[in-house]
């Protein structure tokens, strides 16, 4: 007899528990995955507890396959459907061994059951806030995180499946640029908008990403410097002081390098100065990584990710190129907020 | 104007404000001493957000397919958020209380609180009536309903392919005293003309190991499930004209509501796959009676 097993248990007991123990889903290599988005510094005498809401399912500890289809299956017991459990057989194999999506079960069946046979009033509708401005922006930074987080969970499970699931991604990755740029607070911004470009790079198709296809490496990868109040940067810069006022800006960073997009009218340009002397004399391809997710960006040439310089890169290491035009405008902080999520990352490599 | 499960669906930007702030409501209400705590409100309404999510409502527009939760009336939308909310609100009160049982605030809550606390009304478990209460519940009704046990006898059956990983599994039902099963699958093998080779077996917990691997991924496909369905379907619609000729059944006698006619092919074809019928796409399956005699004994026979 296996001694795993007590001998008070019955053959039906232990070969239930058997093959409890073969469907225990085995913990998943955090490896590669999404992290939680960084906290702000904790205020001396905060506890532990008084940190930003994190997300609590993370790819890799839940399921979607099999939780996406907890609503109907609760729905058919509660309907009494006889074939509920040979129908979702696959799910129920699935429950006995994941105390994650179990727990889920048991909350998604008994808040069916309440919405399907009340107990209690029906609960109001009442007043409440109604735009997102007026919403904590610390919610809908977890809202962000939460369809970032969903959306790379839908793409390892595509993947794995051997199916497509881009569109799906993209929607989501989508909504989360779109609610992120109407948080006013950058650290917030920053936070709701973690992984971001990891996520939606994630498996980039290799006929359309130089990063995948060329043998060089980025010269430069430049990302947006945070304006803290009054326009001045993380580094003590005026962002406005470089540039007429006429002329707003986006100031990027690529280490000590700096960068600006510029906009002048729909056009959006791009000047860079300082490039290594490698570069100089050279043409230049600009791939701007989350430049297809926001649509109402006309790129020049039609690829955000190899824009090719009509010009060279000067003696000095200057370089001003045309990105292409749009309709947003830099002046207009929630649009500029959009355009700053477009340039998450922005990197240059030479034309051979 | 309310929010629908639909406006979430499709319009979330615009119907998100409306989303928290019912849900900001009710979990004040829920939390009772802690409604004040801004973390705690966040972290109940964090939780159904995050679920309406997960469950591929939120913002997810047409990339996912509509779910029970899209056929809810209004009402019942809103009821399905309330109790979303009061599970969370309990879950972190009782948390919360096991926290303060360590401090000062052992005393508890002052008196005036226990009438409002969901708590009260939680002294049983919420979910007691539920079914498939725990994961040992659902691990002994998946060994005990014929038609579920035949996906185990299936997937362990195609371990076939690996004679070692079959026999240490075998090994492992006959430890267990899984006899009715043991016998099954042996006379499966024995009719299939397989051979399990009776060598010493070096690497017994490695074999296991990538045996409960297979069973593991098998049991939760889809396509198994629908293998043994349509297997049993066969077994169950299966007719025939004389004594002597052999069984006949429709691809479309084996549809039924949640069958569509390409689910029907698929599985055929996997039975195909598994030497277990000869069709070739026809509109109706024939079945030797060998055939039939090995379907019904693997998939039909009830446990004893």
């Amino acid at each position: 007899m296996n001694s795993k097993y007590p001998d008070d248990m019955n053959a039906t007991q232990r070969l239930a528990q058997w093959l409890q123990d073969i469907l225990i889903t085995p913990p998943v290599s955090t490896e590669g995955l999404s992290t939680p988005a960084p906290t702000t510094p904790k205020s001396a005498g905060s506890s532990e507890r008084d940190t930003q809401l994190v997300v609590e399912l993370r790819d890799g500890n839940y399921h979607k396959r099999f939780y996406q289809q907890l609503p109907d299956f609760a729905l058919a017991l509660l309907k009494n459907d006889e074939q509920a459990a040979t129908r979702y057989a696959p799910l129920l194999y699935h429950l006995a061994g994941c105390s994650i999506c179990h727990q889920s079960y048991l909350e998604i069946y008994d808040a069916m059951g309440a919405a399907l046979y009340p107990r209690e009033p029906r609960p109001i509708l009442g007043q409440g806030t109604r735009t997102l401005e007026a919403t904590p922006q610390r919610i809908l930074s977890h809202l962000c995180q939460t369809w970032i987080t969903q959306a790379e969970a839908t793409l390892r499970e595509a993947r794995h499946d051997g199916t497509d699931e881009n569109k799906a991604a993209r929607v989501l990755l989508q909504a989360a640029i779109q609610v992120s740029s109407r948080i006013k607070q950058e650290t917030v911004r920053q936070q709701a908008r973690h992984d971001l470009v990891r996520i939606a790079t994630l498996f980039d198709d290799p006929a359309t990403s130089p990063t995948q296809t060329s043998s060089v490496s980025a010269e430069q990868v430049y990302t947006p410097v945070l304006a803290g109040p009054k326009g001045v940067t993380r580094r003590g810069e005026t962002t406005r002081a470089k540039e007429p006022q006429e002329h707003p800006t986006l100031v990027l960073q690529s280490r000590s390098l700096e960068g600006t997009i510029i906009q002048r009218g729909q056009t959006l340009e791009l000047r860079l100065q300082d490039l290594n002397a490698s570069l100089r004399g050279h043409f230049i391809t600009t791939s701007i990584a989350l430049g297809s997710l926001i649509e109402p960006i006309r790129w020049l040439g039609g690829n955000p990710r190899a824009i090719r310089s009509a010009t060279p890169v000067d003696e000095s290491g200057t370089l001003v190129m045309p990105l292409g035009e749009t309709e947003l405008r830099l002046s207009v902080p929630e649009e500029r907020n959009l355009l700053e999520a477009t340039f998450l990352l922005l990197e240059i490599r030479a034309i051979e | 104007m309310p929010f629908t499960a639909n406006d979430l669906r499709y319009h979330a930007e615009q119907n998100y404000p409306l989303l928290y702030a019912y849900l900001h409501r009710h979990a004040q209400r829920y939390l009772g001493a802690l409604r004040y705590d801004a973390f705690e409100v966040d972290v109940v309404v964090g939780h159904v957000v995050e679920q309406l999510v997960r469950l591929g409502l939120l913002g997810a527009a047409d990339t996912t397919p509509l779910c029970a939760l899209d056929g809810l009336t209004d009402a019942q939308f809103y009821a399905f958020l309330n109790h979303s909310v009061k599970h969370k609100a309990i879950d972190r009160l009782r948390k919360r209380r096991l926290q303060v049982s360590t401090t000062a605030e052992l005393e508890g809550p002052d008196s005036a609180d226990m009438d409002d606390n969901p708590l009260n009304d939680a002294v049983t478990s919420i979910w007691g009536a539920s079914p498939f209460s725990t994961p040992e519940e659902i691990a002994v009704f998946l060994v005990t309903q014929n038609a579920l046990r035949n996906l185990l006898k299936h997937c362990i059956m195609v371990l076939g392919s690996a004679p070692h990983q079959l026999r240490a599994v075998l090994q492992e039902l006959r430890d267990l005293g899984a006899d009715d099963l043991l016998q099954t699958v042996t006379e499966e093998i024995a009719s299939a003309k397989k051979t399990i080779e009776a060598s010493e077996n070096t690497h017994m917990s490695q074999h296991k190991d990538h045996a409960h691997k297979k069973l593991r991924h098998c049991l939760q496909e889809r396509s198994t499930n629908l293998t043994v369905t349509i297997a049993l379907r066969l077994t169950e619609y299966g007719t025939r004209a004389a004594p002597t000729s052999p069984y006949t059944v429709a691809v479309h006698t084996l549809m039924q509501n949640t069958l569509i006619e390409q689910d029907v092919r698929t599985g055929l074809a996997q039975l195909v796959g598994e030497g277990l019928l000869d069709w070739q796409g026809e509109d109706v399956v024939p079945i030797t009676t060998a055939q039939m005699k090995r379907l019904s004994r693997f998939y039909k026979e009830e446990w004893n």
